[in-house]
Protein backbone atom coordinates (compact mmCIF):
# COMPACT_ATOMS: atom_id res chain seq x y z
CA UNK A 1 0.00 0.00 0.00
CA UNK A 2 2.81 2.64 0.95
CA UNK A 3 4.91 1.60 -1.97
CA UNK A 4 1.70 2.16 -3.99
CA UNK A 5 0.99 5.64 -3.11
CA UNK A 6 4.99 6.57 -3.33
CA UNK A 7 4.78 5.18 -6.92
CA UNK A 8 1.78 7.35 -7.36
CA UNK A 9 3.31 10.38 -5.83
CA UNK A 10 6.28 10.07 -8.47
CA UNK A 11 4.32 9.88 -11.14
CA UNK A 12 2.50 13.61 -9.82
CA UNK A 13 5.56 14.71 -9.40
CA UNK A 14 7.19 13.97 -12.57
CA UNK A 15 4.10 14.95 -14.11
CA UNK A 16 4.11 18.38 -12.18
CA UNK A 17 7.84 19.22 -13.78
CA UNK A 18 6.50 19.02 -17.28
CA UNK A 19 3.21 21.07 -16.23
CA UNK A 20 5.14 23.69 -15.02
CA UNK A 21 7.86 23.81 -17.83
CA UNK A 22 4.90 24.69 -20.13
CA UNK A 23 3.46 26.99 -17.60
CA UNK A 24 6.89 29.12 -17.56
CA UNK A 25 7.33 28.81 -21.77
CA UNK A 26 3.54 30.20 -21.61
CA UNK A 27 3.69 32.43 -18.50
CA UNK A 28 7.15 33.79 -18.63
CA UNK A 29 6.95 36.44 -21.86
CA UNK A 30 4.22 37.92 -20.05
CA UNK A 31 6.19 38.39 -16.93
CA UNK A 32 9.57 39.93 -18.92
CA UNK A 33 7.01 42.37 -20.95
CA UNK A 34 5.55 43.39 -17.20
CA UNK A 35 8.78 43.35 -15.89
CA UNK A 36 9.94 45.89 -18.65
CA UNK A 37 7.02 48.01 -18.69
CA UNK A 38 7.86 49.37 -14.96
CA UNK A 39 12.06 50.29 -16.00
CA UNK A 40 13.37 52.95 -17.43
CA UNK A 41 14.68 53.27 -21.15
CA UNK A 42 18.23 52.79 -19.43
CA UNK A 43 17.82 50.19 -17.62
CA UNK A 44 15.80 48.31 -20.00
CA UNK A 45 18.88 49.25 -22.93
CA UNK A 46 21.58 47.98 -20.09
CA UNK A 47 20.08 44.43 -19.32
CA UNK A 48 16.47 43.82 -20.53
CA UNK A 49 16.74 40.91 -17.51
CA UNK A 50 17.67 42.63 -14.51
CA UNK A 51 14.86 43.78 -11.93
CA UNK A 52 14.02 47.65 -12.05
CA UNK A 53 16.35 49.40 -9.38
CA UNK A 54 12.18 51.02 -8.93
CA UNK A 55 8.82 51.14 -10.29
CA UNK A 56 8.67 53.37 -13.11
CA UNK A 57 5.10 54.24 -13.41
CA UNK A 58 5.32 57.13 -15.65
CA UNK A 59 6.05 54.72 -18.41
CA UNK A 60 2.10 53.77 -18.39
CA UNK A 61 2.00 57.50 -17.82
CA UNK A 62 3.78 58.35 -21.53
CA UNK A 63 1.62 55.28 -22.82
CA UNK A 64 -1.32 56.90 -22.22
CA UNK A 65 -0.58 60.39 -22.76
CA UNK A 66 2.03 60.92 -25.27
CA UNK A 67 1.52 57.39 -27.17
CA UNK A 68 -2.09 58.06 -27.20
CA UNK A 69 -2.94 54.83 -25.86
CA UNK A 70 -5.47 56.82 -23.44
CA UNK A 71 -7.67 57.62 -26.45
CA UNK A 72 -7.32 54.09 -28.16
CA UNK A 73 -8.48 52.19 -25.14
CA UNK A 74 -11.89 54.71 -24.96
CA UNK A 75 -12.14 53.75 -28.52
CA UNK A 76 -11.98 50.22 -28.44
CA UNK A 77 -14.26 50.14 -25.14
CA UNK A 78 -16.96 52.37 -27.56
CA UNK A 79 -16.79 49.59 -30.13
CA UNK A 80 -16.90 46.85 -27.92
CA UNK A 81 -19.81 47.83 -25.90
CA UNK A 82 -21.78 49.13 -29.17
CA UNK A 83 -20.80 46.00 -31.38
CA UNK A 84 -22.34 43.78 -28.91
CA UNK A 85 -25.18 45.18 -28.32
CA UNK A 86 -25.60 45.46 -31.77
CA UNK A 87 -24.88 42.05 -32.05
CA UNK A 88 -27.66 41.56 -29.61
CA UNK A 89 -30.20 43.10 -30.58
CA UNK A 90 -30.16 41.83 -34.15
CA UNK A 91 -29.50 38.34 -33.43
CA UNK A 92 -31.61 37.32 -30.90
CA UNK A 93 -34.75 37.94 -32.39
CA UNK A 94 -33.61 36.37 -35.65
CA UNK A 95 -32.83 32.96 -34.28
CA UNK A 96 -35.41 33.53 -32.11
CA UNK A 97 -38.22 33.33 -35.11
CA UNK A 98 -35.34 30.57 -36.99
CA UNK A 99 -35.57 28.48 -33.91
CA UNK A 100 -39.84 28.51 -33.55
CA UNK A 101 -41.27 28.70 -37.11
CA UNK A 102 -41.40 26.86 -40.05
CA UNK A 103 -41.77 29.35 -43.29
CA UNK A 104 -40.75 30.14 -46.32
CA UNK A 105 -37.46 30.32 -46.73
CA UNK A 106 -36.49 29.86 -43.02
CA UNK A 107 -34.37 26.91 -44.20
CA UNK A 108 -32.81 28.65 -46.66
CA UNK A 109 -31.85 31.30 -44.26
CA UNK A 110 -30.54 28.77 -41.77
CA UNK A 111 -28.31 27.26 -44.37
CA UNK A 112 -26.81 30.90 -45.21
CA UNK A 113 -25.51 31.39 -41.68
CA UNK A 114 -24.20 28.25 -41.61
CA UNK A 115 -22.05 28.66 -44.26
CA UNK A 116 -21.06 31.66 -43.80
CA UNK A 117 -20.05 30.39 -40.55
CA UNK A 118 -16.77 30.11 -42.40
CA UNK A 119 -16.15 32.87 -43.89
CA UNK A 120 -13.50 34.64 -42.23
CA UNK A 121 -13.21 38.59 -42.70
CA UNK A 122 -10.10 39.03 -43.59
CA UNK A 123 -10.83 37.37 -46.97
CA UNK A 124 -13.49 40.59 -47.84
CA UNK A 125 -11.51 43.21 -46.34
CA UNK A 126 -10.77 44.87 -49.18
CA UNK A 127 -14.22 44.95 -50.82
CA UNK A 128 -15.66 45.89 -47.48
CA UNK A 129 -13.36 48.67 -47.59
CA UNK A 130 -14.20 49.59 -50.91
CA UNK A 131 -18.10 49.55 -49.76
CA UNK A 132 -17.52 51.34 -46.54
CA UNK A 133 -15.58 53.71 -48.31
CA UNK A 134 -18.08 54.11 -50.97
CA UNK A 135 -20.92 55.53 -48.13
CA UNK A 136 -18.38 57.54 -46.21
CA UNK A 137 -17.92 55.16 -43.42
CA UNK A 138 -13.96 55.45 -43.32
CA UNK A 139 -12.89 56.33 -39.84
CA UNK A 140 -16.13 55.97 -38.20
CA UNK A 141 -16.49 53.70 -35.25
CA UNK A 142 -20.01 53.20 -35.34
CA UNK A 143 -19.61 51.84 -38.45
CA UNK A 144 -17.27 49.83 -37.70
CA UNK A 145 -18.92 48.37 -34.61
CA UNK A 146 -21.61 47.19 -37.04
CA UNK A 147 -19.43 45.62 -39.34
CA UNK A 148 -17.88 43.86 -36.04
CA UNK A 149 -21.65 42.81 -35.24
CA UNK A 150 -22.41 41.54 -38.40
CA UNK A 151 -19.29 39.82 -38.91
CA UNK A 152 -20.42 37.99 -35.90
CA UNK A 153 -24.09 37.28 -37.08
CA UNK A 154 -23.32 33.74 -38.17
CA UNK A 155 -21.78 32.03 -35.24
CA UNK A 156 -24.12 34.28 -32.75
CA UNK A 157 -27.37 32.49 -34.61
CA UNK A 158 -25.98 29.51 -34.72
CA UNK A 159 -25.52 29.35 -31.00
CA UNK A 160 -28.45 30.54 -30.15
CA UNK A 161 -30.74 28.47 -32.79
CA UNK A 162 -29.55 25.33 -30.81
CA UNK A 163 -29.88 26.85 -27.51
CA UNK A 164 -33.40 28.15 -28.05
CA UNK A 165 -34.30 25.12 -29.65
CA UNK A 166 -33.53 23.09 -26.42
CA UNK A 167 -35.54 24.90 -24.33
CA UNK A 168 -38.81 23.79 -23.53
CA UNK A 169 -41.85 25.75 -25.25
CA UNK A 170 -44.05 25.45 -22.15
CA UNK A 171 -43.22 28.80 -20.99
CA UNK A 172 -43.80 30.72 -24.16
CA UNK A 173 -47.32 28.66 -24.51
CA UNK A 174 -48.11 29.68 -20.81
CA UNK A 175 -47.37 33.32 -21.37
CA UNK A 176 -49.45 33.54 -24.88
CA UNK A 177 -52.99 31.84 -22.91
CA UNK A 178 -51.91 34.85 -20.29
CA UNK A 179 -52.36 37.34 -23.54
CA UNK A 180 -48.87 37.97 -24.13
CA UNK A 181 -47.82 39.44 -27.37
CA UNK A 182 -45.04 37.81 -29.30
CA UNK A 183 -42.46 40.78 -28.61
CA UNK A 184 -43.50 40.88 -25.06
CA UNK A 185 -42.62 37.18 -24.86
CA UNK A 186 -39.38 37.06 -26.53
CA UNK A 187 -38.38 39.71 -23.95
CA UNK A 188 -39.85 38.63 -20.51
CA UNK A 189 -40.09 34.77 -21.44
CA UNK A 190 -37.08 34.04 -24.14
CA UNK A 191 -34.10 36.40 -23.41
CA UNK A 192 -34.23 35.46 -19.59
CA UNK A 193 -34.41 31.56 -20.26
CA UNK A 194 -31.36 32.61 -23.32
CA UNK A 195 -28.87 33.96 -20.61
CA UNK A 196 -26.17 31.65 -20.20
CA UNK A 197 -26.16 31.56 -24.09
CA UNK A 198 -26.11 35.18 -24.12
CA UNK A 199 -23.53 35.27 -21.61
CA UNK A 200 -21.37 32.85 -23.82
CA UNK A 201 -21.78 34.74 -26.90
CA UNK A 202 -20.98 37.85 -25.26
CA UNK A 203 -17.89 37.11 -23.72
CA UNK A 204 -16.55 35.54 -26.90
CA UNK A 205 -17.77 38.18 -28.73
CA UNK A 206 -16.17 41.02 -26.90
CA UNK A 207 -12.51 39.29 -26.40
CA UNK A 208 -13.04 39.06 -30.13
CA UNK A 209 -14.00 42.57 -30.79
CA UNK A 210 -11.18 43.95 -28.59
CA UNK A 211 -8.25 42.85 -30.13
CA UNK A 212 -10.18 42.14 -33.55
CA UNK A 213 -6.87 43.51 -36.06
CA UNK A 214 -7.51 43.30 -39.82
CA UNK A 215 -11.00 45.08 -40.45
CA UNK A 216 -9.61 47.73 -37.76
CA UNK A 217 -6.70 48.07 -40.15
CA UNK A 218 -8.80 48.84 -43.33
CA UNK A 219 -11.71 50.48 -41.90
CA UNK A 220 -9.71 53.26 -40.19
CA UNK A 221 -6.72 55.31 -41.38
CA UNK A 222 -7.47 58.21 -39.09
CA UNK A 223 -4.63 58.36 -36.67
CA UNK A 224 -6.86 58.99 -33.50
CA UNK A 225 -9.47 56.68 -34.11
CA UNK A 226 -7.37 53.88 -34.45
CA UNK A 227 -8.67 50.89 -31.42
CA UNK A 228 -6.01 49.71 -29.08
CA UNK A 229 -4.64 46.34 -31.27
CA UNK A 230 -3.74 48.72 -34.13
CA UNK A 231 -2.36 51.54 -31.72
CA UNK A 232 0.11 48.94 -30.34
CA UNK A 233 1.01 47.94 -33.25
CA UNK A 234 1.59 51.15 -34.82
CA UNK A 235 3.43 51.40 -31.66
CA UNK A 236 5.67 48.97 -31.75
CA UNK A 237 6.61 49.66 -35.51
CA UNK A 238 7.57 53.10 -33.96
CA UNK A 239 9.94 52.14 -31.54
CA UNK A 240 12.17 50.52 -33.58
CA UNK A 241 13.06 53.83 -34.54
CA UNK A 242 12.40 55.31 -31.45
CA UNK A 243 13.60 55.22 -27.82
CA UNK A 244 10.83 55.13 -25.37
CA UNK A 245 10.72 51.17 -25.06
CA UNK A 246 9.13 51.59 -21.69
CA UNK A 247 5.55 53.68 -23.24
CA UNK A 248 6.11 50.28 -25.48
CA UNK A 249 5.89 47.44 -23.12
CA UNK A 250 3.22 49.64 -20.89
CA UNK A 251 0.68 50.06 -23.82
CA UNK A 252 1.13 46.07 -24.74
CA UNK A 253 0.33 45.45 -20.50
CA UNK A 254 -2.55 48.11 -20.81
CA UNK A 255 -3.91 46.18 -24.06
CA UNK A 256 -3.63 42.75 -22.24
CA UNK A 257 -5.17 43.96 -18.70
CA UNK A 258 -8.96 43.80 -19.52
CA UNK A 259 -9.03 40.60 -21.35
CA UNK A 260 -7.23 39.32 -17.89
CA UNK A 261 -10.04 40.60 -16.16
CA UNK A 262 -12.80 39.42 -18.42
CA UNK A 263 -11.07 35.86 -18.85
CA UNK A 264 -10.66 35.50 -14.83
CA UNK A 265 -14.30 36.67 -14.42
CA UNK A 266 -15.78 34.73 -17.28
CA UNK A 267 -13.68 31.74 -17.69
CA UNK A 268 -16.17 29.52 -17.60
CA UNK A 269 -18.27 31.00 -19.90
CA UNK A 270 -15.84 30.84 -22.31
CA UNK A 271 -14.78 27.37 -21.66
CA UNK A 272 -18.12 26.67 -22.59
CA UNK A 273 -18.74 28.43 -26.01
CA UNK A 274 -15.76 27.00 -27.42
CA UNK A 275 -16.71 23.40 -26.73
CA UNK A 276 -20.21 24.63 -27.72
CA UNK A 277 -18.28 25.29 -31.67
CA UNK A 278 -15.36 27.80 -31.19
CA UNK A 279 -14.60 30.99 -33.40
CA UNK A 280 -11.30 32.46 -33.29
CA UNK A 281 -9.89 35.77 -34.92
CA UNK B 1 -47.74 25.52 -35.80
CA UNK B 2 -51.28 27.72 -35.69
CA UNK B 3 -50.90 30.81 -37.34
CA UNK B 4 -48.10 32.71 -38.24
CA UNK B 5 -47.68 35.95 -36.96
CA UNK B 6 -46.25 37.13 -40.45
CA UNK B 7 -45.50 40.82 -39.48
CA UNK B 8 -43.14 39.69 -36.36
CA UNK B 9 -41.07 37.34 -37.78
CA UNK B 10 -40.64 39.70 -40.88
CA UNK B 11 -39.56 42.44 -38.23
CA UNK B 12 -37.40 39.80 -36.68
CA UNK B 13 -36.04 38.19 -39.39
CA UNK B 14 -35.34 41.31 -42.02
CA UNK B 15 -33.34 43.80 -40.53
CA UNK B 16 -30.88 40.98 -39.51
CA UNK B 17 -30.70 39.66 -43.43
CA UNK B 18 -30.61 42.85 -45.00
CA UNK B 19 -27.19 43.87 -42.72
CA UNK B 20 -25.82 40.25 -43.63
CA UNK B 21 -26.57 40.41 -47.14
CA UNK B 22 -24.91 43.90 -47.25
CA UNK B 23 -22.17 43.53 -45.06
CA UNK B 24 -21.18 39.48 -45.97
CA UNK B 25 -22.92 38.45 -49.20
CA UNK B 26 -22.50 41.15 -51.44
CA UNK B 27 -18.54 41.97 -50.46
CA UNK B 28 -18.03 38.04 -51.33
CA UNK B 29 -19.90 38.62 -54.68
CA UNK B 30 -17.66 41.65 -55.27
CA UNK B 31 -14.72 39.95 -54.18
CA UNK B 32 -15.21 36.98 -57.10
CA UNK B 33 -16.00 39.60 -59.28
CA UNK B 34 -13.34 41.96 -58.73
CA UNK B 35 -10.92 38.98 -58.73
CA UNK B 36 -12.11 38.70 -62.71
CA UNK B 37 -11.59 42.19 -63.19
CA UNK B 38 -8.40 44.44 -63.61
CA UNK B 39 -9.78 47.39 -61.00
CA UNK B 40 -7.29 49.31 -59.20
CA UNK B 41 -7.89 52.62 -57.46
CA UNK B 42 -7.67 54.61 -60.38
CA UNK B 43 -10.33 52.67 -62.15
CA UNK B 44 -14.06 53.55 -61.92
CA UNK B 45 -16.95 50.95 -62.46
CA UNK B 46 -16.75 52.22 -66.36
CA UNK B 47 -13.23 51.80 -67.10
CA UNK B 48 -12.69 48.63 -65.45
CA UNK B 49 -12.55 45.83 -67.87
CA UNK B 50 -13.01 41.96 -67.53
CA UNK B 51 -10.39 40.32 -68.45
CA UNK B 52 -10.87 36.81 -67.14
CA UNK B 53 -9.19 34.24 -65.62
CA UNK B 54 -5.96 36.78 -66.64
CA UNK B 55 -5.46 37.54 -62.63
CA UNK B 56 -5.13 34.09 -61.74
CA UNK B 57 -2.54 33.24 -64.51
CA UNK B 58 -0.71 36.11 -64.00
CA UNK B 59 0.09 34.83 -60.41
CA UNK B 60 1.37 31.72 -61.79
CA UNK B 61 4.53 34.39 -63.44
CA UNK B 62 4.68 36.18 -59.78
CA UNK B 63 7.32 35.36 -57.73
CA UNK B 64 6.26 36.94 -54.68
CA UNK B 65 3.17 35.32 -54.96
CA UNK B 66 5.17 31.65 -55.05
CA UNK B 67 7.32 32.90 -52.69
CA UNK B 68 3.71 33.70 -50.24
CA UNK B 69 2.20 30.29 -51.33
CA UNK B 70 5.72 28.33 -50.56
CA UNK B 71 5.79 30.08 -46.93
CA UNK B 72 1.52 28.94 -46.41
CA UNK B 73 2.40 25.50 -47.58
CA UNK B 74 5.00 25.46 -44.95
CA UNK B 75 3.02 26.84 -42.10
CA UNK B 76 0.33 24.42 -43.00
CA UNK B 77 2.15 21.14 -42.89
CA UNK B 78 4.01 22.20 -39.61
CA UNK B 79 1.85 24.40 -37.57
CA UNK B 80 -1.46 22.34 -37.32
CA UNK B 81 0.47 19.14 -36.62
CA UNK B 82 2.14 20.43 -34.02
CA UNK B 83 -0.23 22.59 -32.49
CA UNK B 84 -2.40 19.43 -32.10
CA UNK B 85 0.31 16.97 -30.58
CA UNK B 86 0.79 19.60 -27.99
CA UNK B 87 -3.21 20.15 -27.49
CA UNK B 88 -3.48 16.76 -27.55
CA UNK B 89 -0.81 15.65 -24.40
CA UNK B 90 -1.52 18.59 -22.26
CA UNK B 91 -5.53 17.82 -22.73
CA UNK B 92 -4.45 13.75 -21.91
CA UNK B 93 -2.39 15.11 -19.12
CA UNK B 94 -4.15 17.25 -17.23
CA UNK B 95 -7.37 14.66 -17.63
CA UNK B 96 -5.96 11.59 -16.84
CA UNK B 97 -3.93 13.35 -13.43
CA UNK B 98 -5.37 13.44 -10.17
CA UNK B 99 -3.37 16.31 -9.49
CA UNK B 100 -4.76 19.28 -7.25
CA UNK B 101 -4.07 22.36 -9.23
CA UNK B 102 -4.74 21.10 -12.59
CA UNK B 103 -7.39 23.76 -13.01
CA UNK B 104 -4.41 25.93 -12.92
CA UNK B 105 -2.66 25.20 -15.84
CA UNK B 106 -5.69 24.33 -18.00
CA UNK B 107 -6.18 28.71 -17.36
CA UNK B 108 -2.43 29.23 -17.72
CA UNK B 109 -2.43 27.16 -21.32
CA UNK B 110 -5.68 28.11 -22.89
CA UNK B 111 -4.39 32.59 -21.39
CA UNK B 112 -2.76 32.76 -24.66
CA UNK B 113 -5.31 31.89 -27.30
CA UNK B 114 -7.68 34.80 -25.45
CA UNK B 115 -5.47 37.65 -26.03
CA UNK B 116 -4.91 39.69 -29.34
CA UNK B 117 -3.23 38.69 -31.69
CA UNK B 118 -0.80 42.13 -32.09
CA UNK B 119 0.03 41.15 -28.74
CA UNK B 120 1.13 37.41 -29.35
CA UNK B 121 2.94 39.21 -32.30
CA UNK B 122 4.90 42.00 -30.34
CA UNK B 123 5.88 39.41 -27.12
CA UNK B 124 7.03 36.92 -29.83
CA UNK B 125 9.47 39.54 -31.71
CA UNK B 126 10.74 40.20 -28.00
CA UNK B 127 11.59 36.49 -27.39
CA UNK B 128 13.11 36.41 -30.95
CA UNK B 129 14.79 39.88 -30.70
CA UNK B 130 18.01 39.64 -31.59
CA UNK B 131 20.23 41.69 -28.87
CA UNK B 132 17.79 41.50 -26.01
CA UNK B 133 15.66 38.53 -26.78
CA UNK B 134 15.05 36.09 -24.56
CA UNK B 135 15.49 32.52 -26.79
CA UNK B 136 19.26 34.28 -27.46
CA UNK B 137 19.60 35.27 -23.92
CA UNK B 138 18.62 31.64 -22.78
CA UNK B 139 21.31 30.00 -25.70
CA UNK B 140 23.95 32.47 -24.27
CA UNK B 141 23.33 31.27 -20.80
CA UNK B 142 23.78 27.42 -21.93
CA UNK B 143 26.65 28.27 -23.73
CA UNK B 144 25.04 27.48 -26.57
CA UNK B 145 26.16 31.04 -28.96
CA UNK B 146 26.91 29.56 -31.99
CA UNK B 147 22.91 28.55 -32.36
CA UNK B 148 22.05 32.02 -31.76
CA UNK B 149 20.28 33.93 -34.79
CA UNK B 150 19.15 37.29 -35.71
CA UNK B 151 15.91 35.08 -36.25
CA UNK B 152 12.87 37.09 -37.67
CA UNK B 153 16.10 39.14 -39.53
CA UNK B 154 17.10 36.23 -41.05
CA UNK B 155 15.55 34.33 -44.14
CA UNK B 156 15.75 31.16 -43.24
CA UNK B 157 14.50 31.82 -39.91
CA UNK B 158 11.59 34.27 -40.31
CA UNK B 159 8.75 32.09 -40.90
CA UNK B 160 9.18 29.26 -38.43
CA UNK B 161 9.17 32.50 -35.88
CA UNK B 162 6.12 33.00 -37.12
CA UNK B 163 4.94 29.38 -36.50
CA UNK B 164 6.54 29.25 -33.38
CA UNK B 165 4.10 32.05 -32.67
CA UNK B 166 0.91 30.44 -33.96
CA UNK B 167 1.50 27.29 -31.96
CA UNK B 168 2.09 29.13 -28.78
CA UNK B 169 -1.08 30.56 -29.48
CA UNK B 170 -3.60 27.87 -30.32
CA UNK B 171 -2.39 25.47 -28.25
CA UNK B 172 -4.25 25.86 -25.31
CA UNK B 173 -7.48 26.76 -27.38
CA UNK B 174 -7.57 22.82 -29.17
CA UNK B 175 -6.61 21.26 -25.52
CA UNK B 176 -9.93 23.14 -24.46
CA UNK B 177 -11.92 21.00 -26.88
CA UNK B 178 -10.01 17.77 -26.71
CA UNK B 179 -10.66 17.97 -22.74
CA UNK B 180 -14.46 18.10 -23.30
CA UNK B 181 -14.31 15.21 -25.68
CA UNK B 182 -12.00 13.54 -23.31
CA UNK B 183 -14.36 13.83 -20.36
CA UNK B 184 -17.31 12.21 -22.84
CA UNK B 185 -15.00 9.30 -22.73
CA UNK B 186 -16.19 6.90 -20.25
CA UNK B 187 -14.26 6.73 -16.81
CA UNK B 188 -14.80 2.91 -17.10
CA UNK B 189 -12.52 2.72 -20.42
CA UNK B 190 -9.29 3.90 -18.98
CA UNK B 191 -10.01 1.69 -15.66
CA UNK B 192 -10.10 -1.56 -17.45
CA UNK B 193 -7.32 -0.93 -19.24
CA UNK B 194 -5.78 0.25 -15.92
CA UNK B 195 -6.27 -3.27 -14.58
CA UNK B 196 -5.30 -4.51 -17.32
CA UNK B 197 -1.88 -3.01 -16.84
CA UNK B 198 -1.57 -0.41 -19.54
CA UNK B 199 0.56 2.55 -18.82
CA UNK B 200 0.17 5.99 -19.27
CA UNK B 201 1.48 5.63 -23.20
CA UNK B 202 -1.15 2.73 -23.91
CA UNK B 203 -3.94 4.45 -22.49
CA UNK B 204 -2.86 7.51 -24.76
CA UNK B 205 -2.14 5.71 -27.80
CA UNK B 206 -5.26 3.22 -27.68
CA UNK B 207 -7.85 4.71 -26.33
CA UNK B 208 -7.50 8.60 -26.20
CA UNK B 209 -6.29 8.87 -29.86
CA UNK B 210 -9.46 6.84 -31.38
CA UNK B 211 -11.84 7.26 -29.37
CA UNK B 212 -11.49 11.35 -30.61
CA UNK B 213 -10.31 10.88 -34.31
CA UNK B 214 -13.58 12.66 -34.63
CA UNK B 215 -12.50 15.56 -32.80
CA UNK B 216 -8.77 15.32 -33.93
CA UNK B 217 -10.77 15.52 -37.35
CA UNK B 218 -12.45 18.60 -36.77
CA UNK B 219 -9.93 20.48 -35.14
CA UNK B 220 -7.72 19.49 -37.82
CA UNK B 221 -9.40 21.74 -40.35
CA UNK B 222 -10.28 24.56 -37.95
CA UNK B 223 -6.33 24.47 -37.22
CA UNK B 224 -6.10 24.97 -41.04
CA UNK B 225 -8.00 27.71 -41.81
CA UNK B 226 -7.04 29.20 -38.68
CA UNK B 227 -3.30 28.84 -39.85
CA UNK B 228 -4.16 30.59 -43.08
CA UNK B 229 -6.00 33.33 -41.20
CA UNK B 230 -3.97 33.79 -38.31
CA UNK B 231 -0.87 33.75 -39.85
CA UNK B 232 -2.08 37.39 -41.59
CA UNK B 233 -2.03 38.67 -38.14
CA UNK B 234 1.07 37.40 -36.92
CA UNK B 235 3.29 37.67 -39.85
CA UNK B 236 2.47 41.81 -40.78
CA UNK B 237 2.85 42.39 -36.89
CA UNK B 238 6.29 40.20 -36.48
CA UNK B 239 8.19 40.84 -39.93
CA UNK B 240 5.32 42.50 -41.94
CA UNK B 241 6.56 39.47 -44.64
CA UNK B 242 9.95 40.38 -44.53
CA UNK B 243 12.93 39.92 -44.68
CA UNK B 244 12.72 40.35 -48.70
CA UNK B 245 8.87 38.31 -48.68
CA UNK B 246 10.78 35.48 -46.43
CA UNK B 247 8.13 35.30 -44.02
CA UNK B 248 4.77 36.55 -46.42
CA UNK B 249 2.29 34.92 -45.98
CA UNK B 250 -1.20 34.91 -48.76
CA UNK B 251 -3.45 36.94 -47.06
CA UNK B 252 -0.76 38.90 -46.28
CA UNK B 253 0.21 39.11 -50.03
CA UNK B 254 -3.26 39.82 -50.48
CA UNK B 255 -3.43 42.85 -48.60
CA UNK B 256 -0.02 44.14 -49.92
CA UNK B 257 -0.86 43.60 -53.08
CA UNK B 258 -4.95 45.82 -52.56
CA UNK B 259 -4.29 48.31 -50.03
CA UNK B 260 -0.96 49.28 -50.50
CA UNK B 261 -0.46 49.08 -54.27
CA UNK B 262 -4.06 49.19 -54.89
CA UNK B 263 -4.24 46.75 -57.27
CA UNK B 264 -8.12 45.54 -56.20
CA UNK B 265 -8.43 43.45 -59.16
CA UNK B 266 -5.71 40.74 -58.37
CA UNK B 267 -5.48 41.29 -54.85
CA UNK B 268 -9.32 39.49 -54.61
CA UNK B 269 -8.06 36.35 -57.31
CA UNK B 270 -5.43 35.96 -54.01
CA UNK B 271 -8.11 36.11 -51.38
CA UNK B 272 -10.48 33.76 -53.40
CA UNK B 273 -7.52 31.40 -54.30
CA UNK B 274 -6.57 31.27 -50.59
CA UNK B 275 -10.39 30.87 -50.07
CA UNK B 276 -10.70 27.94 -52.19
CA UNK B 277 -7.74 26.52 -51.29
CA UNK B 278 -8.77 26.31 -47.88
CA UNK B 279 -11.89 24.99 -49.05
CA UNK B 280 -10.27 22.24 -50.83
CA UNK B 281 -7.91 21.34 -47.70
CA UNK B 282 -10.76 21.21 -45.40
CA UNK B 283 -12.86 19.15 -47.79
CA UNK B 284 -9.68 16.34 -48.28
CA UNK B 285 -8.97 16.27 -44.42
CA UNK B 286 -12.69 15.54 -43.57
CA UNK B 287 -12.79 12.35 -46.18
CA UNK B 288 -9.16 11.06 -44.43
CA UNK B 289 -10.67 11.49 -41.12
CA UNK B 290 -14.03 9.63 -41.79
CA UNK B 291 -13.06 6.75 -44.46
CA UNK B 292 -10.65 6.19 -41.47
CA UNK B 293 -13.66 5.58 -38.65
CA UNK B 294 -15.73 3.30 -41.08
Amino acid sequence: MNEDRLRRNLANWTLRIILIFFTVIFVYPFIWNLICSIKTNTEYLTDPYALPSSIHIENYVNAFKKANMGAYFLNSVYVVILSVGLLMVFVIPAAYVLARYRFKGSKVITTLYMACIFLQPTYIMIPLFLEVQKINGLNNLTVLSLVYAVMQFPFAIFTLLGFIEALPTGYEEAARIDGGTNFGILIRVVVPLCKPGIATITMLTAMGFWSEYPLALVLVTDELKRTIPIGLANLFEVQKYATDWGAMFAGLIIVLIPTLIIYLIGQKQLLQGITLGGIKG
Amino acid sequence: MKKKPTLFIAVCLIPTLLLTIGLMVIPMCNAVYLSFTDSTALSTAQTRQFIGLENYIYMFKDKSFIQALGNTMKLLLVVPVVTLFFSLIFAFLLTQSRIREKGFYRSVFFFPSVISLTVVGIIWSFVFNPTKGILNHILAFLKLENLQHAWLGESKTALWCVAAALIWQAAGYYMVMYIASIDGISEEVYEAAAIDGAGAFQKFKCITVPLLRNTIGITYVLALSGTINLSFTLSNVMTAGGPNGASSVLLQYMYTQGMRNANYGYSMSIAMFTLLMAIILAVISRKVTHNNEG
